[in-house]
């Protein structure tokens, strides 16, 4: 939607344009104007007529928050101009300074993201750093040919600059890298640089534009349209973006393909800009007006409604199942919404409604400190309102539960992928390095467990396996930590069970455990080039997309207690059905919703029964769970039984369930395990079952069974720890050592191992004693337990 | 006739016998001449009349004309540039057409999507059934 101010406009072409609120635009033009537009008044008012040697050329705005705290400092912007220098301006006009900067025309001026510095581009090619107060630092490039435009890297220590037809990425610090790469076939005007999603935009006189990685990758290009692209601009939230160019003002997707194309009458469209909590957009124009527009008719789908956003402060609710229609009306503007878990929730530019999807009519209303919601997460018992001072959860009641802080926190940039929210936990990856994830716990804002983040660590392939056996060790091993990309935390199942998902650099899928006890979290690779995912919203089931497959993953935790058994618990669906990287919108139910490259939107179902599964496990309903699994007679559901089943150490329905995927060595494994004369050895053996050998031995040498432990090492080939175990507790050497000669007999080697030659010295190994030990040690157990479970049965009898 | 010495000495009497000093005859040439020539003022006069008229009509005319021409120059350039207008406004109704059909592609793209997950459901449903 497109809307002139007409009351005044200027007498010549408008060149740069500037937000200060969300409803006040200061616009400057060759006439040597600047004039401020209301938009809540729809007034136009001239601020300060320039001199008449000034014709400005672009302005800038000082940044207004810096990581959540308010600059009390006065508002100033910097303007620059045809005459080559720079100034800076008050909120009221008054020139406070100008700065001799460039030979031949100032054509760009823009503040870092905290405002300590000033990057200043020209017609001699040349970039310049100044000070805030307008002393320069240094010169950062030169060449031969000017510099149109130039932007900012998120974390402000890198710029981007155009340079001909080729862009470049230039670090502030001297010894670093360049990266320049030729970006169009014709001189590039403008580029762009989104501090939340990271992604640069470059368009140019050969009447297209692009969308860039931070690496110069390319992610989008479009066709060629009819004039040069004149401005472009991120929404703040970097979710979409505008593109301006003669008569023509189009609204795209990060992923480039457009939503909306407006032809209005205003010549080239010279400079844009976003409102802070980017619902409104304008446009300098060549005829010497400066034109609004607004993003509407947005839709939001869940279940059975849809929601349209049919006016700035209008929404309609379309219930399909019986086409009844609710009109919603709002006092401000709508500035974010979200809609899932039974709950719609409307953030304004002052207030947050909250309407239950069973009545339309009442909404919960509170009011909001800050104006600028920039992300509205839901989980099912609260929601998430990011704005730019903070987070804060609210209660679907409205009532503030919590507001997690942690140091060097910039709410400002956070986005989806990078924040998760689940009943319990919020999952937050640290923009100051993207390696880490801050947990919190939802309920009081607290950090999780003993306050350490989770550190993604990448083991080398099949370092993985090991690391469990020997945690102390795997610090030894070349450890790489990897920038994590995207995280999710499932939604339902008990809080101390709470799965986190993440997806790194290298687009691998890892699952860890959110809560844990003392040591440090078994971070577990379940999949490979995923490039999006999501969970369930009512089980933990995890959808993604791989390659270009969608993927299920129906029961990841499986990969804690059977790993083998987690490429049987997928489901596929042939990507032939999807073109170009679909992304997952949603899951809920049994519906997966993406959109794919082009924008279209795509649905994909997955079988019910899972679902049903995961309730089943959850209830502890093994017998339903066994019958539903003979019913859909699908080998994925019986191995996601077999999981559940083993995590619950069920093993009755572990060993039919085994048995119906054809995993013999596994349900023998469980008879063994049954057929264990004690608690505590089952135990450790389903703990042995699930990989987690440390613990198994911790187990048996808790409940004194020094023996079995020692067994067990035996049987894992690790003769060094048997034999530590053994002389530790000076019990079972000559055991060790038989077990030892034995195994290198047959394998015909020497003994080299130092240690046990030296053991080997004082010790002589006689079979039969050790048979008859061994026997006795069982017998020893057999009876322990015997008295126990008598002594059990005797206190519930009592 | 005897020689008049009147006459002689150049003077005569008319008609009205009033004395002359210029011979009838003469006079009455001059008379003669006199009228003539009015009539030739006159004629003239009425001749410069005409002509003016005509020349102030020419006038009109070429004014008309000019403006004539004035129009026919500024119709015909019109006429040029509403080709271009024309050219313009399709070219941008074809960018909008073209970004419709682009939803349109995505809107059945969708609908397909949607299709297949009914066929799909009705699938379940029926096995559901039999199954049963």
């Amino acid at each position: 939607m497109i809307t002139f101010l007409n009351s005044r406009s200027h007498k010549e072409l408008v060149s740069c344009v500037g937000w200060t609120t969300a409803d006040e635009l200061y616009s400057c033009s060759e006439d040597h104007q600047i004039l401020k537009w209301n938009l809540l008044t729809s007034e136009t008012s001239l601020v300060v007529r320039l001199p008449e040697d000034i014709y400005p050329i672009d302005l800038h705005w000082f940044p207004k928050t810096l990581g959540g705290k308010k600059q009390n400092q006065t508002e100033i912007f910097v303007l620059t101009s045809t005459d080559g220098k720079f100034h800076l301006a008050s909120k009221m006009g008054r020139i406070e300074k100008s700065v001799e900067a460039h030979k031949g025309a100032v054509l760009a001026g823009r503040w870092n993201y905290d405002g300590t510095a000033l990057i200043t581009a020209g017609e001699d090619g040349q970039i310049k750093i100044w000070s805030k107060s307008g002393m320069l630092r240094s010169t950062l490039a030169s060449q031969g040919s000017p510099v149109y435009s130039v932007a900012w890297g998120p974390d402000s220590h890198r710029i981007l600059y155009t340079s001909g037809r080729q862009l470049v990425i230039k670090p502030l610090q001297p010894s670093a890298k360049v990266i320049q790469w030729k970006a169009h076939d014709g001189v590039v005007l403008k580029v762009d640089w989104n501090s939340v999603n990271d992604l640069i935009l470059s368009g140019g006189e050969d009447c297209k534009y692009k969308v860039w990685d931070s690496f110069g990758r390319l992610l989008y290009s479009s066709s060629s349209n009819d004039y040069p692209v004149t401005s472009l601009s991120w929404a703040p939230d970097g979710e979409v973006f505008s593109v301006g160019s003669f008569n023509t003002l189009r609204l795209c997707d990060k992923t480039g393909w457009s939503y909306a194309l407006e032809k209005p009458n205003t010549g080239s469209v010279f400079s844009l800009a976003w409102s802070a909590d980017g619902t409104q957009l304008a446009g300098a124009c060549g005829n010497g007006h400066v034109v609004f527009a607004h993003v509407v008719e947005q839709h939001w789908e869940w279940k059975n409604f849809v929601i349209t956003l049919t006016k700035r402060r209008t929404m309609q609710v379309r219930n399909v199942m019986n086409d009844a229609v609710d009109v919603l009306e709002f006092r401000d503007r709508v500035i974010k919404a979200s809609l899932a878990y039974g709950h719609l929730v409307v953030a304004t530019s002052l207030q947050c409604y909250v309407y239950n999807s069973r009545n339309w009519n009442t909404p919960l209303i509170f009011d909001l400190k800050e104006g600028t919601v920039s992300l509205i997460l839901q989980a099912e018992k609260h929601f998430l309102l990011v704005d730019g001072a903070g987070l804060y959860t609210f209660s679907y009641e409205g009532r503030l539960i919590s507001s997690p802080k942690f140091p060097g926190m910039r709410a400002d940039i956070l986005n989806a992928q990078g924040v998760a929210l689940s009943n319990d936990t919020i999952a937050i990856r640290d923009k100051s390095d993207e390696k880490v994830i801050l947990l919190f716990d939802a309920l009081t804002g607290k950090a999780l467990g003993d306050g350490k983040p989770l550190t993604h660590k990448l083991f080398r392939h099949g370092e993985m396996a090991r690391d469990h056996k020997s945690p102390s060790k795997c610090f030894f091993f070349k450890q790489k930590k990897l920038e994590v990309v995207e995280v999710a935390l499932d939604q339902s199942g008990p809080s101390n069970e709470r799965k986190i998902a993440l997806i790194d650099k290298n687009r691998d899928l890892y699952l860890t455990s959110v809560r844990h006890l003392g040591r440090e979290p078994k971070i577990c690779k379940i999949g490979s080039m995923v490039h999006s995912m999501s969970w369930n919203d009512a089980a933990n089931i995890l959808c993604g997309v791989q390659d270009n497959q969608l993927t299920v993953w129906y029961y990841p935790s499986t990969v804690f207690t059977d790993k083998d058994l987690l490429p049987k618990t997928l489901y596929i669906r042939d990507g032939s059905e999807f073109s170009r990287t679909p992304h997952i919108l949603s899951y809920v139910g049994t519906k997966v919703t993406l959109r794919q490259g082009d924008g279209s939107l795509v649905y994909s179902s997955v079988p019910p029964y899972p679902a049903l599964l995961h309730e089943y496990s959850t209830s502890a309903r093994w017998e339903d769970a066994l019958r539903l699994c003979r019913f859909a007679k699908d080998q994925s559901l019986w191995a996601c039984l077999a999981g559940m089943a083993m995590a619950n150490r069920e093993l009755t329905t572990a060993e039919m369930a085994y048995a119906a995927i054809g995993e013999l060595p596994r349900v023998q494994y469980i008879n063994f395990i049954k057929e264990q004369p004690s608690k505590e050895s089952s135990l450790a053996h389903m703990l042995m079952f699930s990989g987690q050998v440390q613990e198994a031995e911790a187990t048996l040498l808790q409940a004194g069974l020094i023996y079995q432990a020692i067994q067990v090492n035996i049987d894992l080939f690790s003769w060094e720890r048997a034999l530590e175990l053994a002389v530790k507790h000076k019990t079972h050497v000559d055991t060790v050592l038989a077990y030892r000669q034995k195994f290198l007999q047959k394998f015909g080697r020497k003994e080299t191992n130092k240690r046990f030659v030296q053991y080997a010295e004082g010790v002589e190994v006689d079979w039969e004693k050790i048979q008859a030990k061994i026997e006795m040690e069982l017998s020893k157990e057999r009876e322990r337990a015997a008295n126990t479970s008598v002594r059990s049965s005797v206190a519930s009898r009592r | 006739m005897a020689k008049d010495p009147l006459a002689e000495a150049g003077f005569y009497f008319d008609e009205l016998n009033k004395l002359r000093v210029l011979e009838p005859d003469v006079s009455q040439k001059t008379s003669e001449l006199k009228e003539e020539c009015k009539e030739f003022v006159d004629k003239i006069g009425q001749f410069q009349k005409i002509v003016g008229g005509l020349i102030e009509l020419v006038d009109v005319l070429a004014k008309e004309a000019e403006t004539e021409k004035m129009k026919a120059i500024g119709a015909r350039n019109l006429l040029k540039s509403v080709a271009k207008q024309r050219e313009a406004q399709q070219q941008q109704l074809q960018a909008l057409i073209a970004e419709k059909k682009m939803q349109l592609e995505r809107y059945r793209i969708e609908y397909e999507a949607l299709s297949k997950v009914e066929s799909e459901q009705n699938e379940f449903i029926d096995q559901f059934i039999l199954q049963k």
